[in-house]
């Protein structure tokens, strides 16, 4: 391997760490239920997708073309955050208790701007005075973009393994 | 009277909870009870009309989709000459599951086990080594079984297991006059966009069927937070009782529906003039019915036994965006007696411009369906409904539930003389008698009885009985 190849594989590292840290982080703050320092994370021009699952004859990874669970907006997304401060958004009192876990992450694509990174999801979740849990299993495709800061979110598709939920709800952000 | 064909103990709880419904009362723990599920996926989910889904959902000869009725998987198929089927999933020679998919489209479905091979209108097609090894069988004689009864209405495709009884038209009697203010006011009717929203939650069928029979009581409540964030307009889920709007409940033939909406205004639940103008017609409903659509805000129903709908305008995904409008359809499958899952579809005019048809179905996921800021709330209530009527205490103490909101004794109530549509109309939404409505209905049925001896005759009303 010559000097040169060295230090790119170096940058690709530095990189798809950089990334990592970015959605651990995020994670941290989901399972915190510090929505508005998540928030924060989101650009103004998101686009948070999750598309309905298919289950189809001979093929996999199929998704619907027009049926969704979520196609939020920076507005929408803000509107959903505000909702679990009102007293009566019954769903999340008491908090439902969720550990994500951030695999498989893999940078496919950057320039100055942007990184495209994908990851797996798996979050843990349990509710109530029950000692029942559950868990969504998803692949992410994210883009990221970079500001002052760090990076901002601006881009997430949510490609959930479930085509039937099993829970009452999602009332939690993957 | 429940027939005698019934255990003793089960007869004599179903006579208690239909005499306790005559003081308002329901018995909380048949909320929870394995032999009342059986015997409900018996006679009623055995004998009732249930939705399978929507013509638009296979518009194309070979689409097709798994669709369940009681505990039985059916493939719900258009066939090669257009027709619609439903066809009981199961091999004729084996037993075997034919269809794996969700939703495909096939001209053919084939077992896995030993070949045999199904036209996608039930017929036999291909018998592996039949000339040697089934020489005397007859293809007539082995195709899918179709379910006993399957009709369409605007629509909307409804099987019934039982080989006899009400016709769906029948079934759906005058409330058809309330489904056509829905499903016959766009030209060119409604369309489900997507697929259906699946998930399965540990609640009993029955307290969703209570919330969608008129709990116009619990919207301010339970959806607070909908409110507090003005996603949507108070006069659409504000406090029932209150507010300007003019509220209906209505009791037809077995079938509830409540209705919001504002006097000689042009509402139309929000609808944008565009669509209004471009695509709303009178042709298919009545100067009355117009008059509904007209000056509507918001429309909750639900056709016995587990049929639900919300037509709402005035919601938002975001206070700072325009209000649009959403319109669902749904259905809740009883897995157990403590367990269902939920189907719910997103609808739009079929021929509004596509860009509307995407606001909808985007205020739809913001609203219901799993992800819906509105349903977020409901279900783990239900569900603990649920559990509360599970354990020895709620039996011991006979523990009653309340419906006696709307009983002469207990509130005002008065009925809307003037109201032009079938039915009993009460000018007000404070009022539980499309809950006592459903479980009058629910108790015939497994008592052995007609759904139509239900009455669900207003308490302050002189009818014979």
């Amino acid at each position: 391997m010559t000097l040169a190849e060295r230090e790119a594989e170096l940058e690709a590292m530095l990189l798809e760490r950089e990334a990592k840290h970015f959605l651990v982080r995020e994670a941290e703050l989901l399972d915190h239920r510090e929505l508005d320092a998540w928030l924060d994370l989101i650009a103004d021009d998101i686009s948070y997708y999750m598309p309905r699952r298919l289950m189809r004859e001979n093929t996999t990874n199929v998704f619907s073309d027009e049926g969704y669970y979520f196609d939020e907006d920076y507005g929408s997304l803000r509107a959903r955050v505000e909702r679990f401060d009102s007293e009566y958004a019954w769903a999340e009192r008491p908090p439902t208790r969720t550990e994500r876990y951030v695999t498989n992450v893999l940078v496919t694509d950057h320039d100055e701007e942007t990184v495209d990174v994908e990851s797996n999801l798996l979050v843990y979740l349990s509710r109530g005075d029950s000692e029942a849990h559950d868990f969504y299993s998803a692949k992410r495709l994210d883009t990221l973009r970079r500001r002052d800061d760090g990076f901002e979110l601006a881009d997430r598709t949510i490609l959930l393994n479930q085509t039937i939920l099993s829970t009452d709800n999602v009332s939690i952000f993957l | 009277m429940v027939a005698s064909d019934i255990p003793a103990p089960l007869r004599e709880s179903l006579q208690d909870a239909r005499d306790a419904l005559d003081e308002g009362y329901f018995p909380l723990e048949l909320f929870h009870d394995d032999d009342v599920h059986d015997l409900e996926m018996d006679r009623i989910f055995g004998n009732s009309w249930v939705l399978v889904g929507h013509e638009s959902e296979i518009p194309e000869p070979g689409d097709y989709a798994r669709r369940y009725v009681g505990d039985d998987t059916f493939i719900f198929v258009r066939d090669e000459s257009g027709e619609i089927n439903l066809l009981f999933d199961s091999c004729r020679h084996r037993g075997t599951q034919v269809c794996r998919a969700e939703q495909g489209n096939t001209s053919h479905f084939r077992c896995p086990y030993h070949g045999w091979t199904y036209k996608n209108n039930g017929d036999a097609a291909g018998i592996p080594q039949k000339s040697k090894a089934y020489k005397e069988l007859d293809r007539e004689d082995i195709g899918l079984a179709h379910v006993p009864r399957l009709e369409s209405y605007e629509g909307l495709v409804f099987a019934s297991l039982a080989e006899d009884g009400a016709t769906l038209e029948e079934w759906l009697g005058d409330f058809k006059w309330y489904l056509d203010i829905h499903l016959k006011l766009p030209e060119g009717g409604m369309e489900v966009v997507g697929e259906p929203h699946r998930w399965v939650i540990d609640a009993n069928w029955k307290t969703i069927a209570d919330n969608f029979n008129g709990d116009s009581y619990h919207t301010a409540w339970a959806h607070g937070s909908v409110v507090d964030l003005e996603l949507g307009g108070e006069e659409t889920v504000g406090h029932a009782g209150t507010g300007e709007s003019i509220d209906h409940h209505i009791h037809c033939d077995g079938h509830t529906t409540s209705i919001r909406g504002f006097e000689d205004e042009d509402v139309f639940l929000t609808y944008p003039d565009d669509v209004v103008d471009d695509l709303f017609t009178k042709d298919g409903l009545s100067e009355a019915q117009w008059q509904v659509a007209r000056q509507a805000l918001s429309f909750t129903g639900a056709i016995f036994p587990n049929f639900g709908f919300l037509h709402f305008g005035d919601t938002t995904d975001d206070p700072n965006k325009d209000v649009a409008p959403f319109f669902t359809i749904r259905k809740w499958r009883p897995l157990g007696p403590d367990q269902m899952e939920l189907w719910s579809w997103g609808l739009a005019p079929k021929n509004a411009p596509q860009e509307f048809k995407d606001r909808m179905y985007k205020m739809y996921t913001s609203n219901f369906g799993p992800t819906g800021n509105f349903e977020q709330d409901d279900v783990p209530i239900w569900k603990s409904i649920t559990e509360a009527a599970s354990g020895q205490f709620t039996r011991s103490q006979d523990l009653q539930l309340n419906y006696q909101m709307g009983m002469e004794w207990m509130s005002e109530m008065t009925l809307d003389e003037d109201w032009e549509g079938p039915g009993f109309a009460y000018s007000e939404n404070l009022e539980e008698g499309g809950m006592r409505l459903f479980h009058e209905q629910w108790y015939e049925m497994l008592a052995g009885n007609e759904r139509a001896d239900a009455t669900g005759t207003p308490l302050n009303v002189e009818v014979e009985r």
